[in-house]
């Protein structure tokens, strides 16, 4: 697919937000779900050469947003791409995350872990939800969106590293502390948040979705880059981040088959 | 279109563009995003008697113009592909070919022997996976040894044409082709991936947990041509050219050094459209070369000085 970069924003050094013109994508977009994008503009450059993978932040109109980190190469080439421009990129991949009705829910993010929890948080609050989100970050700097959220959340709980901005703790302190009064939470972040939170879930029987993040080349379900391990009945079974993903079940995930740290 | 027909090994090909094994999964994953009905072929993921669950993790990495992989022939085995998949994929018009491989001779016959009774068009040997220590690579990497497989796999496969998928990953591979249509393959495909490997200089650990793994994409091209290119001189029987082709200019070069079809891979993980473009691109150019079909360029490289 192809859209029209209307922004590509800076946040601050480390994030940029882009709103790309599509209709054919939002027609059938959902939250949670993902793009594969192809970050260098020219079609003779074959480095980068693989697309990469983003989650969708929402959609507006005829537009939808991405959140992208500057991480390498490639998010590096798209802070280049000008409004305007043309940006090739997949239709919408992945499961997403599925909405409730009327519940007390917790998002819980970790620095570009908050990509796709905006769009999630608008339909749980039109569903009738209690929605509180916590967001943490190394410092300042990750906490970003949080004002865009505002509207949509009952309570905001911002943690940093440093103390920079909100609690200084990590995410998992304060969550930890009100889990119980949860019926249901959604996670996206770094592994070994998404773990911790998993586990707080589990040991108060609330039912968690984590949003994971793995290395992958297609985001087709073809190169088989991105699988996880998942619980099921007595054993495991595998699956592709990108299909059966990357939304799953954290109290089934076997954490030590993630291997995207970051 | 017919200046793009084929015939490879006695089977019809409508256009010599086929996507290559490990890289299109069953075909299937991909009939969302493309038109697969548009290739010339099919060849899906090396298949095994058994189900295989492949490597740990980490399998995959991006390197400068590609990319390491060591996915480890991860299949759900000829039993489940034959009642799961291919039903589903044969409503494509497309050739399908079937890579296979095995741990053992035993196993790479059994499976042969299976295949060359299914609705499919034609087999694929892998003896070049460099990412699983028994099969792939073993037979592979000693011409005795590529002899011995093909010869006993010849023995079964009564019905089907048995294209040999060789490894660049030996010092001369002339000899491996040789072996192979000396002991009765229909013809070759070459090249599988590179040995590679890289280093996360923070962690120093390698970013691939088998270590190592299969370079593919641009960056073996140049590679991938000069090896097609040996290949040609050797054998008579037709090749089926790959290595880091993602646009149909790279393909017509493989052409111009004996091949008669090619495979593109890795570029249908970038967009699965690319196939579809070198189509094409291909056909244009067959066009504009004035010539009446793609093979009267199989083979023409102009050596003189």
């Amino acid at each position: 697919m192809k859209g029209i970069i209307l922004k590509n924003e800076r946040l601050n050094d480390k994030y940029r937000l882009m709103e790309i013109e599509s209709p054919e994508f939002v027609k059938d977009a959902k939250p949670g779900q993902f793009v594969m994008v192809k970050t260098g503009l020219q079609d003779y450059l074959a480095d980068p050469l693989l697309r990469r993978p983003f989650g969708v932040v929402d959609v507006r109109g005829n537009t939808f947003r991405l959140l992208y980190m500057l991480v390498g190469k490639g998010t590096r080439l798209m802070t280049e791409s000008l409004a305007g421009s043309a940006i090739e990129f997949s239709s919408s991949l992945g499961n997403g995350f599925k909405s409730v009705k009327g519940k007390n829910v917790a998002l819980v993010a970790g620095g570009v872990g908050i990509a796709p929890l905006l769009w999630i948080a608008k339909l749980l609050k039109d569903d009738g939800c209690t929605v509180s989100l916590y967001f943490g970050g190394r410092n300042q700097e990750d906490i970003v969106l949080a004002d865009e959220f505002r509207p949509h959340i009952d309570n905001l709980i911002i943690t940093t590293d440093d103390g920079s901005i909100g609690e200084k703790a990590l995410v998992t302190a304060p969550f930890g502390r009100d889990v119980k009064s949860f019926d249901r939470v959604y996670a996206c972040g770094p592994k070994r948040m998404l773990q911790a939170v998993s586990e707080i879930c589990v040991s108060s029987d609330v039912p968690v979705d984590v949003s994971l993040d793995e290395r992958m080349a297609c985001g087709m379900g073809a190169c088989l880059g991105c699988i996880i391990y998942v619980r099921e009945g007595e054993g495991t079974v595998q699956k592709r981040c990108c299909v059966e993903g990357p939304v799953f079940d954290g109290s089934k995930v076997v954490w030590d088959s993630v291997c995207r740290v970051g | 279109m017919s200046g793009l027909k084929v015939n490879i090994c006695g089977v019809e090909f409508k256009n010599p563009v086929i996507t290559a094994s490990g890289t299109f999964g069953y075909g299937l994953e991909y009939a969302r995003f493309t038109d697969i009905s548009r290739l010339g072929g099919i060849s899906v993921k090396g298949i095994s008697y058994n189900e295989v669950q492949g490597n740990l993790m980490p399998r995959i990495m991006e390197t400068t113009s590609g990319m390491l992989n060591a996915i480890g022939l991860q299949n759900v085995g000829v039993h489940r592909f034959l009642k799961e998949k291919l039903p589903l994929l044969r409503k494509y018009d497309t050739r399908i070919i079937v890579n296979f491989w095995g741990k053992s001779i035993e196993e790479y016959v059994q499976v042969a022997e299976i295949l060359d009774n299914a609705d499919i068009d034609m087999l694929e040997m892998n003896i070049s996976c460099p990412n699983v220590k028994e099969g792939g690579i073993a037979f592979g990497s000693d011409p005795a040894m590529t002899s011995k497989v093909v010869d006993q796999c010849r023995k079964v496969i009564k019905n089907k044409p048995l294209l040999v998928k060789l490894s660049p990953n030996v010092t001369d591979i002339k000899p491996f082709a040789k072996a192979c249509e000396d002991n009765g393959a229909d013809g070759i495909s070459a090249i599988n991936t590179l040995l590679g490997m890289a280093v996360n200089i923070n962690t120093k650990k390698p970013y691939i947990s088998n270590v190592t793994g299969g370079l593919s994409g641009p960056a073996i091209k140049p590679v991938a041509v000069r090896m097609v290119h040996e290949v040609s001189k050797v054998v008579k029987i037709p090749i089926v050219g790959m290595g880091g082709i993602i646009k149909w200019e790279d393909a017509a070069e493989f052409f111009l050094v004996g091949a008669s079809a090619v495979q593109v891979g890795t570029a249908n993980f970038v967009d699965p459209e690319i196939p579809i473009k070198i189509i094409d691109g291909l056909e244009k150019y067959v066009s504009e070369q004035k010539l009446s079909n793609i093979s009267e360029l199989t083979g023409k490289v102009d050596l003189s000085k």
